[in-house]
C-alpha cells in the first residue's frame, strides 16, 4: 500500500480534481435519510454520515436497468456512459462490492457490471460505527483493497491509502496537493482506528456460525420471526450484497422492445416459483429462513455474504434485528 | 462490449411434432452455421429459449450430442411463454443461448451400467443420455424405467415402444409404469407382462437386482419422485455418489447471476444453474433443500 497525506487546506482542490474522472456521487442528506447523489460542490456531501439507504450497488446493479434493445428482430446492447466517481464509501460497502464482484465478474462475466466497475473511481472514507453496525465481527470494518483511494480522518486532514493504479495516477496528476506522511500522522491514524474499534456496540458471534445455523434448521425461532416479518423485501433492497434480479421484456412501440432487469426479493412468493405452479419455497417461513442462510453463507475466498452494515435492521419496518435473530437461532440449539 | 452472454443466437424451427396434448418436440438448427458448429453440449445440460420481446425460459436439451446438425427441445405448455412457443410453426426463428449447467459426467461413467429412472417430463433430459449411450456404445447395459400418468402421456412414444420391443439388441431394457388404464396400455401389458405394469415408477424395481459396483442411476422426474426412487436404490446399497439426478429450479439467467435458483443453507449455498442441474445423491444429503 502507498500512504500519503492530504491536508485540510487542499481538500476542496482534491475534490474538484476528482471531477476529471467523470460525474461525482457522494452521500447527501435528504430528510433523515442519506443517499448517494450526484454532487457539484464539497459542501453538499455529508462526510460523517452513518449509512445511505441504498448501498453503492445501485451504480453497478441498478434497481431498474435496460440491458437489451430489440430492433428489427435483433438484440442490441444499450449504450454505456463514461466514468464516474463514488466519493465517501465506507469499508463495509467496499466489501459489499467485492462480494458482488465475485458473482458478476465470475465467468461468464456480466458485461454491464464489468463496464461500470471499470469506469468507477472509488474513494473510501473512514467512519465511526453507530448502534446498528456490526462489521467488525465480520472482518469488513477495514478494506484492504477494492478502492482507488481511501481517506482516513486526521485532525488536520486525511491520511490517504492509494489502492490501485487508477488511484496512483490521479495522485500523480495532482502531486502538489499531497505531502509525505509524518510519524505524528501515523500516531493519529492509530488512535482513530483504536477508538473506532472500541465504539462497536453490536457483535455477531461468527464462530461456527454456518454449521450452527444449519443444525438449527428446525428451530422455532425462525417461525417466531417469520410471523413478525412483513415480507416486504426492504432488507433485500437495501442490502449491499443482495443481488437477485428479475427480467422482463417490454414493448415500447410496434417495432421495438427492451429487456429490462430489476431488483427482485427472495421474500416475494414467486421467487422460487417454476412453470406449472410448483414453488420451492412456498411459505414465508421458507423464504425468511432462506435469506438468513444466504447471508450467513461463508465462502472461503470471499467471506460471509453479509458485511454488517446494519441497513436491514435500520430499514426493517417490523424491527427485526439481524444479529438478534442469528443469536437466538444459535441459542435455540440444545 | 463484444461478448454479451445474455444475447441469444438465431435458431430456425425445422420441425414441430405433437407428442401429447401438452408436449411438443421442437427440432431446431442455428441459422449461423458457425454457431451450430461450435455448439457442443453434454447430456443433462439445458438452454435458454429467447422469444424476443416476450421473454425467456430454460429448457433441457433432449437430443443427443452424437446427432449433429440440430438440437431438440421437448416443451410442455404450462405458462405464457410456452403457450406462445407452441403456436410457432416450422420456419420461425427463436433465440437460443447456452448450453448451461454441468450435465451428466458421461466420460466418467464409461464402461458401466446405467439405470435411467424417468417420471413424466423427466424423460426429456434422460433421452439425451439414452441416445448418447446407445450411439457411442461405450456403456454396458442400459435399463430405462419410465413412469407416466397414462399411455397417452408417454413421451417419445415411438422410440420407447421400439426399444421395449427391440431394445435388447442395443443392450437396452425398457420397463414402463402407468397410473391410469387405457386400451393401449392394456394391450402393451398383455404383450410385455414382465415389463409393463399399472403403478408408479418404483413398482418397476420389484425383483430387480443391480450390480451396485458397476451401475450408475440417473434420475429425473417430478420433485415428489426422488425420495421414493432413492429409497429403492439405497435399499439395494447403491452408493450416493453413483446416484445422479437432474433438478428443476427457477433458472432465469442460466449463468449464476440472478439468484432465483439458489438452494442450500449456510454451509452449502449453490446455484442450481451452475453447480447443477445434475447433482449426486451425496450432494442432496449435504445440501438441504436440494430435493
Amino acid at each position: 500500500m502507498r500512504y500519503i497525506k492530504l491536508s485540510s487546506k487542499n481538500f476542496e482542490r482534491f475534490f474538484k480534481a476528482l471531477g476529471i474522472w467523470g460525474k461525482v456521487y457522494g452521500p447527501v442528506k435528504k430528510g433523515d435519510i442519506y443517499s448517494f447523489q450526484e454532487v457539484q460542490r464539497l459542501e453538499e456531501i455529508v462526510l460523517d454520515y452513518n449509512r445511505t439507504m441504498l448501498p453503492p450497488k445501485k451504480f453497478f446493479v441498478r434497481p431498474k436497468d435496460t440491458i437489451l434493445r430489440l430492433k428489427n428482430g435483433k438484440w442490441e446492447n444499450d449504450v454505456e456512459e463514461g466514468g464516474f466517481v463514488l466519493f465517501g464509501l465506507h469499508s463495509c460497502d467496499i466489501h459489499g462490492l467485492k462480494i458482488l464482484d465475485k458473482v458478476y465478474l465470475e465467468e461468464p462475466v456480466d458485461p454491464y457490471y464489468k463496464a461500470r466497475r471499470e469506469s468507477a473511481f472509488i474513494v473510501g472514507i473512514s467512519c465511526i460505527p453507530d448502534e446498528y453496525c456490526f462489521c467488525r465481527s465480520l472482518g469488513t470494518d477495514f478494506a484492504m483493497d477494492g478502492f482507488d483511494l481511501f481517506l482516513h480522518e486526521l485532525p488536520d486532514g486525511w491520511l490517504v491509502r492509494v489502492g490501485s493504479v487508477k488511484g496512483h495516477e490521479l495522485v500523480w496528476k495532482n502531486e502538489e496537493l499531497f505531502d509525505e506522511v509524518t510519524d505524528e500522522d501515523i500516531q493519529h491514524f492509530r488512535e482513530f482506528e483504536e477508538r473506532r474499534a472500541r465504539s462497536f456496540k453490536r457483535k455477531l458471534s461468527k464462530e461456527g456460525l454456518a454449521d450452527m445455523l444449519d443444525l438449527a434448521y428446525s428451530s422455532p425461532v425462525w417461525k417466531k420471526y417469520a410471523d413478525i416479518c412483513l415480507a416486504c423485501g426492504n432488507c433485500n433492497m437495501v442490502c449491499p450484497t443482495c443481488r437477485c434480479y428479475e427480467v422482463c421484456d417490454k414493448w415500447i412501440n410496434a417495432y421495438e422492445a427492451v429487456r429490462e432487469r430489476r431488483y427482485d426479493s427472495c421474500f416475494m412468493e414467486n421467487h422460487g416459483l417454476v412453470a406449472g405452479g410448483h414453488n420451492f419455497r412456498p411459505t414465508r417461513l421458507d423464504r425468511f429462513r432462506h435469506r438468513y442462510y444466504c447471508k450467513s453463507y461463508f465462502d472461503p475466498s470471499a467471506g460471509f455474504n453479509c458485511v454488517g452494515c446494519g441497513r436491514c435492521d435500520e430499514f426493517c419496518p417490523a424491527g427485526i434485528e439481524h444479529v438478534k435473530v442469528l443469536d437466538e437461532v444459535r441459542g435455540s440449539l440444545q | 462490449m463484444s461478448e454479451n452472454p445474455y444475447i441469444s443466437y438465431d435458431a430456425r424451427i425445422l420441425e414441430v411434432k405433437d407428442m401429447t396434448p401438452r408436449e411438443k418436440l421442437f427440432t431446431l438448427r442455428f441459422v449461423d452455421p458457425e454457431v451450430g458448429e461450435n455448439f457442443s453440449f453434454k447430456p443433462g445440460q439445458f438452454v435458454i429459449v429467447d422469444v424476443r420481446g416476450f421473454g425467456e425460459f430454460p429448457i433441457s436439451l433432449c437430443s443427443s450430442p452424437t446427432r449433429k446438425g440440430y438440437i431438440q427441445l421437448c416443451i410442455r405448455k404450462v405458462g405464457r411463454m410456452t403457450k406462445y412457443v407452441h403456436k410457432m410453426q416450422e420456419g420461425k426463428i427463436v433465440g437460443i443461448r447456452g448450453p448451461y449447467g454441468n450435465g451428466f459426467p458421461m466420460e466418467k461413467m464409461e464402461g458401466s451400467n446405467f439405470l435411467l429412472v424417468a417420471g413424466g417430463l423427466g424423460m426429456a433430459p434422460l433421452r439425451s443420455v439414452l441416445w448418447y449411450a446407445i450411439d457411442t456404445g461405450k456403456y454396458d447395459h442400459i435399463w430405462l424405467f419410465y413412469g407416466t400418468k397414462a399411455y397417452e402421456d408417454l413421451l417419445f412414444r415411438d422410440e420407447i415402444v421400439h426399444l421395449l420391443k427391440h431394445g435388447e439388441a442395443m443392450n437396452c431394457s425398457v420397463k414402463l409404469a402407468y397410473e391410469i388404464e387405457s386400451p393401449s396400455c392394456i394391450y402393451l401389458e398383455r404383450g410385455f407382462s414382465d415389463r409393463v405394469c399399472k403403478g408408479v415408477v418404483t413398482d418397476l424395481f420389484k425383483g430387480e437386482e443391480f450390480d451396485v459396483e458397476n451401475t450408475y442411476a440417473l434420475i429425473c422426474g417430478p420433485p415428489v419422485m426422488y425420495k421414493f426412487v432413492i429409497r429403492e436404490l439405497s435399499n439395494r446399497r447403491l452408493s450416493p455418489g453413483r446416484i445422479y439426478m437432474t433438478l428443476e429450479r427457477r433458472m432465469r439467467c442460466g449463468i449464476g447471476k440472478c439468484g432465483h435458483c439458489i438452494v442450500g443453507t449456510s454451509t452449502s449455498i449453490k446455484y442450481v444453474c451452475k453447480a447443477g442441474p445434475v447433482f449426486t445423491y451425496w450432494d442432496a444429503l449435504s445440501t438441504r433443500g436440494l430435493i
